[in-house]
Formats: C-alpha cells, sequence, structure tokens
C-alpha cells in the first residue's frame, strides 16, 4: 500500500455509455490482482492548488492490465477526464479474490451495478480456458456489453427474480461473484442469495461471494466506515474485503 | 522544543509538534505507517474505544456533500480490553507519546477504564470523548471519574454543547479541552433515498470551530490550553488556530483524503511556531524551504546587522 501519482495516458471510448482510461501507474500497483482497488483522487501539478470537491477518494476497480505499468479503469462517457491529468492514487486496496483452484464455470452477477469491478478477472480466466457467464439484474440490464471478450456468455435477467437458464447456469457453477446495488449492497446480496438457495440447497463454503464497493474514507482500516459484521467477527471491507463469504456475511 | 498541550502540573503532556490526529483518523497507529512519518506528529490519537465492544452502525455510513462528507460509523470498536492487548506492543514501539481516546459513556465505566489505563505504560494521555447528548451533570460526572486517572486528560467537547460545557469541563479538572467534535448532521443519502444522520466534515466546519475557540480562550482559565479541531485543511488553518488562541491543533478527514497533508502541516506548524518564539520573521520558514534556500533568505538580514 502506497500513496503514488499517475497519469491518464489514453482515453478510448468503448460504447456509447463508457469510456476506459489508460493509467501510467507508478510500479508498485504492477501487480495489482482481481478485487483490489485503486482510491484516486484527481490533482494538479502545483500541489499547493487543493481542490476539496469532490472530498473523498474515488474507488477505481481496474479492468483491465494491459503491460507492466498501465492498468486499465472503465468510467462512464459523461465524465469529464483529458490525457495527461494527474491523479494521486493509494493502493492496492483491499485483498485479492480467492478463486478456486479447479474452476470449470464462474458465474458472475451484477446487480443494479455496472459490472466494472468484474471485470479485471475477465481475461486471467478465459486464459484458463474458464467458462465465465456475467448476468446483469435490475438497472445493470442497461449496462452496454459491445466491448467486452466475445467468449464471453452474457445474460441479461428478465427481471429482479431470475432468468432464462437460471437453473442451469446457478448447478453448474463451481463459484459465483456477486455485486449489489451501491450503498444498499447487503439488500442486493440477501436478495441474490435466496435466489441461489432456492435452486442449490447446499452451499458450500467459499462458493458466492459478495464484492462490495462502498465509498471509502481512508482506505487503510483506519476509520472503520466499511466495517461489516460477518460470522467471524467484524472485518472490513478495505483490508479483509470487498469480497466477503455470503454465507458468513451477516446480512440483516 | 516542547510544547505542553496540558495543564502544567503532575501529570503533564509535552509534544514536540502542536499537530495531533484527530481520534478516529489513524486507527490505532499501524495503518498510516506507510503514507506518513509519524514522527512528524506531536502524538497519536487513537481511534475511539469504549469499555466495551461496540458494533458498526447498520445503514449507509458514508454520504458525500459539496467539498465534503458525512459520516456515520457507531464507533465499531473491540472494546479497552482487547485493544490494549493488540496495540500496546506497537505503540510501545512509536517515537512520540499515544493518547488514547476514551468515549465517555457513563461514570462508572470511566472508573473501570481509568484503572485499567492506569496500568499501561505505552499510553502517555486519555482523551476523553464526550456524547453530543451529554448534559452539563452528565459531563461533571464522567469527568469527575475520569479524573482518578493518573495521567493527563484531555476533553473532547461535543460541537453543539461546547459553550455550556467548556467551563465546567475545565472547572472539574480537565488538563486540555479539544474543541470540538466533527458537528452531527443530517443529509439525505442519494443511494437509499433515507435521510441520514452523522457527523460532518469539511473544510466549511473550520469557520465555525475556529470562532467558538477564539471566544472560549477568553472565558475559560488561562492555564487550560485549548486544541483547535476540525476543518484544518492547510498548514494556514493550523496556523489560524494557533492565532485564535490553541495551544495545537487536530486534523481529521483531511488526512483521509491527502495523507501527506498531515505531515505537511506538521513540519509548517512544527517550524511556524520555533520561528515566532525565536522572534525571527515568519515567513522563514516553510515546508518545502531546502537548506540552501533557508540560508539564501538569512543572509541580507545578516548582512543588514551587520552594517548597522
Amino acid at each position: 500500500m502506497k500513496e503514488t501519482q499517475a497519469y491518464i495516458e489514453r482515453i478510448r471510448r468503448v460504447n456509447r455509455e463508457y469510456q476506459r482510461l489508460d493509467l501510467a501507474v507508478d510500479d508498485s500497483l504492477a501487480n495489482i490482482q482481481a478485487g483490489q482497488a485503486l482510491l484516486v483522487r484527481r490533482i494538479e501539478k502545483d500541489y499547493e492548488a487543493e481542490v476539496w470537491d469532490p472530498y473523498l477518494r474515488e474507488l477505481w476497480f481496474p479492468v483491465e492490465a494491459q503491460a507492466r505499468s498501465i492498468l486499465v479503469v472503465e468510467q462512464r462517457a459523461r465524465q469529464p477526464f483529458l490525457p495527461g491529468q494527474l491523479l494521486s492514487i493509494i493502493g492496492p486496496v483491499g485483498s485479492p479474490i480467492r478463486l478456486r483452484q479447479k474452476l470449470r464455470n464462474i458465474l458472475l452477477i451484477a446487480h443494479d451495478s455496472s459490472p466494472a469491478a468484474l471485470l479485471f478477472m475477465l481475461s486471467p480466466l478465459l486464459a484458463r480456458d474458464v467458462s465465465i457467464t456475467l448476468v446483469l439484474m435490475g438497472a445493470a440490464r442497461q449496462y452496454e456489453a459491445s466491448h467486452l471478450p466475445e467468449a464471453l456468455e452474457l445474460i441479461r435477467a428478465e427481471d429482479n427474480l431470475g432468468w432464462n437458464d437460471m437453473v442451469m447456469t446457478l448447478g453448474w457453477a463451481d463459484q459465483i461473484f456477486v455485486l449489489g446495488t451501491p450503498g444498499e449492497e447487503l439488500a442486493s446480496f440477501a436478495k441474490i442469495l435466496r435466489l441461489v438457495r432456492s435452486r442449490r440447497t447446499v452451499l458450500p463454503p467459499r462458493f458466492i461471494y459478495g464484492m462490495l464497493q462502498r465509498q471509502l474514507p481512508c482506505g487503510l482500516g483506519a476509520c472503520h466506515a466499511c466495517m461489516v459484521n460477518t460470522r467471524q467477527g467484524h472485518k472490513l471491507q478495505c483490508v479483509d474485503g470487498p469480497a466477503f463469504d455470503l454465507t458468513t456475511l451477516r446480512l440483516e | 522544543m516542547a510544547i505542553e498541550i496540558t495543564r502544567p502540573g503532575k501529570y503533564s503532556l509535552a509534544v514536540g509538534t502542536p499537530v495531533l490526529p484527530a481520534a478516529g483518523t489513524l486507527g490505532f497507529g499501524d495503518r498510516y505507517k506507510r503514507l506518513l512519518d509519524l514522527s512528524k506528529l506531536g502524538a497519536l490519537i487513537t481511534n475511539p474505544v469504549t469499555l466495551v465492544p461496540w458494533n458498526p452502525a447498520s445503514g449507509a455510513r458514508v454520504v458525500p456533500l459539496d467539498a465534503g462528507f458525512l459520516l456515520h460509523t457507531g464507533l465499531p470498536n473491540p472494546g479497552l480490553k482487547k485493544v490494549i492487548r493488540q496495540y500496546q506492543n506497537t505503540w510501545s514501539r512509536l517515537s512520540i507519546p499515544v493518547i488514547l481516546h476514551l468515549v465517555g459513556t457513563s461514570a462508572p465505566d470511566m472508573l473501570r477504564a481509568c484503572a485499567r489505563l492506569d496500568e499501561v505504560e505505552a499510553i502517555a494521555a486519555v482523551e476523553l470523548g464526550l456524547s453530543d447528548d451529554c448534559t452539563v451533570a452528565d459531563a461533571l460526572a464522567i469527568i469527575d471519574a475520569a479524573r482518578s486517572l493518573e495521567k493527563p486528560l484531555l476533553v473532547r467537547l461535543p460541537f453543539f454543547e461546547c459553550m455550556q460545557l467548556a467551563l465546567p469541563a475545565a472547572d472539574a479538572g480537565a488538563d486540555a479541552l479539544v474543541l470540538t467534535a466533527a458537528p452531527r448532521g443530517t443529509v439525505r443519502d442519494t443511494a437509499s433515498g433515507r435521510l441520514t444522520s452523522g457527523r460532518v466534515y469539511g473544510p466549511l466546519v473550520k469557520p465555525m470551530i475556529l470562532r467558538l475557540v477564539g471566544r472560549l480562550r477568553r472565558q475559560i482559565p488561562a492555564d487550560v490550553p485549548i486544541i483547535g479541531c476540525g476543518g484544518i485543511h492547510s498548514p494556514q488553518d493550523a496556523r489560524d488556530y494557533i492565532e485564535a488562541g490553541a495551544v495545537a491543533v487536530q486534523v481529521d478527514a483531511a488526512t483521509w483524503a491527502q495523507p501527506k497533508m498531515l505531515e505537511r502541516i506538521g513540519r509548517d506548524l512544527g517550524g511556524w511556531i520555533a520561528t515566532r518564539q525565536r522572534n525571527a520573521l515568519l515567513d522563514e520558514w516553510h515546508p518545502d524551504m531546502g537548506t540552501t534556500e533557508a540560508l539564501q533568505r538569512r543572509m541580507p538580514s545578516e548582512d543588514q546587522a551587520e552594517s548597522n
């Protein structure tokens, strides 16, 4: 964990809704892994010119690592960025997600949320010939996915209650990762967990994970704003997360 | 150069730099090691601790505001016994004093907590945080109980009640007053659509607390130091508090947004106060000044002195 500077090297519009930013980052971020994030603050060249709006650092999940020192992030196209923009980055924040060794089929679910936080694992998993299914539920059904790898199976849920072939995809999945409504993630996780339990009576440990994307004031485990209750005690999104086993997370 | 931040007497606390992190900002001293040079600060103030464990708040915790944010954590902590067991070795290794922030819940709790705290050498002082709904009678009972402590006792006052509580707290034996805890506010959380309450952080807090510091400095006895806390985001903000009568400052949320700012304010204020006490020019030192520039600046005045 370090505070480093980066700059936006390139901006690419990938579809009507989203743009991708290539960030030239410090070597300390070269080994960032799926699940880990960056706490980003736009800065001016003159260090004295501090602007406090927006105040908190933004939580950015990389979607791709292109070269040793280039990380790609996905942002809404309407957000104004310029090449050369300097960034102050604290990271990597959080712990890498724990993928099963013998993973063959993985199910990713984005409920009312952009799936960006799940995309970093796509390339390495596809290289391992893992079958990936991405389900977009709720508001996430509007997500434009034309830029995602063709090998990815994309399903847009019909409503909040399910999707075609749900029994099949839930039955085949070796592991599931869920993104919930930002700010209301626990409610989303509870809803998805009920859905999964209705199709699979036994949920083994480390099978279904929920990934938190709460705004983090410090990102280092100091402020305790991101603390959650689990059956193993209190855990922090910024240190122990962002992915938590949904069978151990207290969702009430 | 030591700066006394508590009342002179048997239990007094002196720090090298009058800049401290506010309670809740740096955790228990182990989190910011790689981002900050803690030795540039006067002391470490820990996250709030209660006698028994407290759970995190449910619902929204962070709501962004224009140039600030609202935070409600519920002060989760594993309880005094576990905190001491877990962190006292970390505190012993720090080069700066450790001030434990104790949440003032009730007088009996304070008595039990203070008995335990007296045994911990790594803790140099205690900062007592009074709750927002604390009456004068409650405050006096809690401070009276906490006065059993054989260490310096700083009392952090709630924002809205600080005018009523400051003088009684000083009379009851507070060794220093910390003005103030971040003010409480209520905003609508756009994510959930619900009204959410919590503490408000940001630069706009500073003018309000700065005024309180100025007013209370004139009202409370001169031997009770005031530590200013709230909305400090630059070295100049910290200097303003010193000018208003504070002996030291605590920096809160700015540290999360820009960790180096805390260290920068520490370096600046440490240098500024040293310079002022030697009757030197106020602008003689700044934190980014190298040795060469410092020497070049000094030369004209030396030449002038020689010519006189």
